[in-house]
């Protein structure tokens, strides 16, 4: 199943792609409500975060009320189930999971449904929708 | 949304204040709202330097939105430079986040006590001691902040060194490489005792037709992408400027007096591109991405990484001092970051000083023991650490090349300055239509107001598609004087639209892309108001900004006279070069810009100009002070 990746280079941190997302999901424009991020670091570091969608998700196992399932290969929140406790959140070893700025509930990245919003928007072209084994062969980090 | 927020530091009292609906249907946005607040609050003559000066931090309707380069912000107030109307621009991600706070604007005014920083964290606002700070760079006083609050999400506005110790060409610099840089709105900051502005807004912005603005942000995305230009941007930035402007013989060499530089090859954007490269970075949402970071390997200034410089930089720096290496216009670059200095006028200073040192009117005493000759790139280095610092010749140099000459009564002819502003890295007489564009500025030698890139670049497709097939080729013909007031007149107010939506200068001017059909679609579907999609009507709002601001300054004793070019641009022919021999004509263009401004052949806006643009109040204040 196809994740959003990010080949490691070309990023020039311009945090578009985390306005269009917040906007794919909550139709406002906003850096606080997107379900990606940017770090950036001076003088030469911008790098995209975002949920990996992992085999064994930490926030899965973490979430106490059981909000959080693996669906078709993608980890999903059920934001109706979700108490806002933020274990999650807490959890996630790259920091790929928040809680939404006014709702106050778990938000993660959800493939927008398969088209998503950051890969369409990144001005850059570096992020990608793709199968993870695709991109350790574009790497050439294996065979 | 909807809200200003109003720092008294005198009395240490923030208010947050409704935008006025008044001043959203008439005025737009960023610059437009600016105008009104200073013509409002300000009396002329006052001192841009006391207390009562207003700093404004503006944002516009499209900041923080998907539109393509919607990522701008802008400061605005009396400058203390130039005595007059003050505005500069930045870009970084300071003005989404105040957006994102709930703020379309800050206005700051009064003088704190002790200095202090202004913290914005959605509704809690507070002012911040800020001991620690002053005396610190901008690079470290970002840092610092960040660290003191605990966030490094939290961006930042401040003035370095050379804010703090009032050099009248100081700027407020933002993410370590942004500089809202021109008219001294750094020492303004300074003035007031006010080190930074942090802010971080967690709240989201939404447009009045989401569908339609979405469905325009996208064609326009998409636009910016297959535009050719702007891919040349991506990959090299505004350096790409260099070799087109030695091709045409127009890049600024030692204090202008030529237009051909010998070591242009050395600071062309392939050759940055190849030898200093490091990294691509961008402003807010934006998809020219034209910023790069350099790392210098070699020589002197080996190890040294930094963002820039703009092509306005390697002028300045560069070319204008007679300085080829790339490694020392960098280094010098990045102190004018880190001082808090604006690296053109700063530049034009030194420039200025070397030419007087040519010519013999000063002496190595009289700079400091330094021997300022062409191409000493020590020296120019030095003379930025002099100014920031302000010691010995560098606290003249620190009150801007005008006031320089006179303190030292000498070398006045040699200042290359319109209305005591440094002239940015452009020469009227190889390109007519920036003669006047320089010599109207609203904030005096400056080509981001109304800079008209069809003549300089030869763009005839977009000449005939702005202005019509019958002005080709006089249009697109850089030597001659004919159109060159329409389409700078044209420009200025497209611009005016620009600034106060706020979005960028790339992708508008150039590489051209957007102008006022795609403004006033994009204006009213994202703020509803429909006036703003029908042309005429964003024309009128863009001409009463522009004679607003035009009043501002006839309120300060300007007219005809100012609207002058150093002489070397009109009675100095171009020594050599595709160029050689033209001089600048300016009266015919000035004369032919106020007849289509409807101002009096004095240069001064008449009553049923203002009348008409409903600006009849302005009218009677400018009759009141007899300026009418
Ligand atoms: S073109 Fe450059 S300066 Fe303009 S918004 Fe984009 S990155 Fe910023």
């Amino acid at each position: 199943m196809a994740r959003i990746v990010y080949a490691g280079d070309g990023c020039t941190g311009c945090k578009r792609c985390i306005v269009a997302c917040a906007h794919a999901h909550d139709g406002t424009f906003s850096l606080e409500a997107g379900r990606i991020w940017v770090v950036k670091e001076e003088p030469l570091t911008d790098h995209p975060v975002v949920c990996v969608q992992c085999v064994k998700p930490r926030c899965q196992e973490a979430c106490p009320v059981g909000a959080i399932r693996r669906v078709d290969d993608l980890v999903l929140v059920d934001e109706g189930a979700c108490i806002g406790c933020g274990a999650c959140a807490e959890a996630c070893p790259f920091g790929a999971i928040a809680l939404h700025p006014s709702k106050g509930v778990a938000i993660k990245c959800d493939l927008c449904g398969g088209d998503p919003a950051c890969v369409k928007f990144c001005p850059a072209g570096v992020l990608k929708l793709k199968e993870p084994a695709a991109v350790v062969q574009q790497k050439g980090a294996r065979g | 949304m909807g809200q200003v927020l109003r720092v008294d530091l005198t009395k240490r009292k923030v208010l947050v204040e409704r935008l006025p609906k008044e001043l959203a249907l008439n005025y737009l946005g960023g610059t437009g709202f600016a105008a009104r607040i200073l013509f409002d609050e300000l009396e002329p003559g006052m001192n841009a330097l006391g207390p009562e000066n207003r700093l404004i931090f503006g944002t516009g309707p499209l900041t923080g939105t998907l539109w393509p380069t919607a990522g701008r912000w802008a400061v605005y107030a009396k400058s203390p430079l130039t005595d007059i109307w003050g505005e500069s621009h930045c870009g970084g991600f300071f003005g989404t986040e105040l957006k994102f706070a709930g703020y379309d604007m800050v206005i700051v005014q009064g003088r704190a006590d002790d200095p202090v920083y202004l913290w914005i964290d959605d509704d809690e606002v507070q002012l911040l001691p800020a001991k620690d700070l002053w005396g610190r760079n901008t690079a470290e006083t970002t840092d610092m902040i960040r660290e003191a609050l605990g966030d490094r999400e939290i961006e930042v506005a401040c003035i370095g060194q050379a804010g703090e110790r009032l050099v009248r060409f100081a700027c407020i610099m933002h993410n370590y490489q942004d500089a809202a840089g021109r008219t001294g709105m750094g020492a303004v900051m300074g003035s007031k005792r006010l080190k930074a502005v942090a802010v971080r807004g967690s709240r989201a912005v939404s447009v009045a037709d989401d569908e339609r603005f979405m469905e325009l942000a996208e064609e326009a995305h998409r636009r910016v992408l297959e535009q050719p230009q702007a891919r040349e941007m991506t990959k090299y930035g505004t350096p790409l400027l260099v070799a087109y402007k030695s091709e045409i013989g127009e890049l600024p060499t030692r204090n202008h007096q030529t237009g051909i530089f010998g070591g242009a090859q050395k600071l062309q954007a392939d050759t940055i591109r190849a030898k200093y490269f490091a990294k691509v970075r961008s402003c807010f949402g934006c998809c020219i991405m034209c910023k790069k970071v350099n790392r210098i390997q070699e020589g002197p200034y080996a190890g040294l990484i930094s963002g820039g410089p703009e092509y306005e930089g390697i002028y300045s720096l560069g070319t204008n001092c007679g300085i080829d290496d790339f490694g020392a216009i960098l280094k010098a670059n990045q102190l004018c970051n880190l001082y808090g200095l604006d690296a053109i006028s700063a530049g034009c200073v030194v420039a200025w000083l070397m030419e007087c040192y040519e010519r013999g009117l000063l002496s190595r005493q009289d700079c400091d023991g330094l021997e300022p000759t062409w191409g000493n790139h020590e020296v120019m280095v030095t003379l930025i650490e002099k100014i920031a610092k302000r010691e010995g010749i560098g606290d003249v140099l620190a009150e801007g090349s005008y006031r320089a000459a006179q303190r030292l009564g000498k070398g006045e002819e040699y200042v290359m300055h319109v209305k005591k502003l440094e002239i940015s890295g452009q020469d009227g007489r190889t390109h007519r239509s920036v003669a006047l564009t320089h010599a109207i500025s609203v904030r005096g030698a400056d080509h981001l107001r109304s800079l008209v890139t069809v003549d300089q670049l030869g763009y005839e497709d977009t000449a005939a598609k702005r202005y019509g097939r019958d002005k080709l080729p006089e249009v697109c013909d850089p030597y001659s004087e004919r159109y060159k007031a329409l389409v700078v007149k044209d420009a200025e107010d497209t611009f005016a639209i620009r600034d106060s939506l706020i979005v960028c200068w790339y992708s508008c001017g150039w590489p051209p892309i957007f102008w006022m059909p795609d403004f006033a679609a994009v204006a009213s579907a994202a703020t509803g108001v429909e006036k703003f999609g029908k042309l005429e009507e964003l024309y009128r709002i863009a001409q009463r900004i522009c004679n607003l601001r035009r009043a501002f300054n006839v309120r300060e004793g300007l007219d005809r006279r100012h609207d002058m070019l150093p002489k070397r641009f009109t009675h100095e022919p171009m020594p050599e070069g595709p160029g050689k021999g033209q001089v600048a004509n300016l009266e015919i263009m000035l004369n032919e810009y106020y007849k289509l401004r409807g101002w009096s052949e004095n240069g001064v806006p008449t009553k049923q100009t203002l009348d008409e643009l409903g600006l009849s109040d302005v009218a009677e204040e400018l009759k009141r002070l007899g300026r009418l």
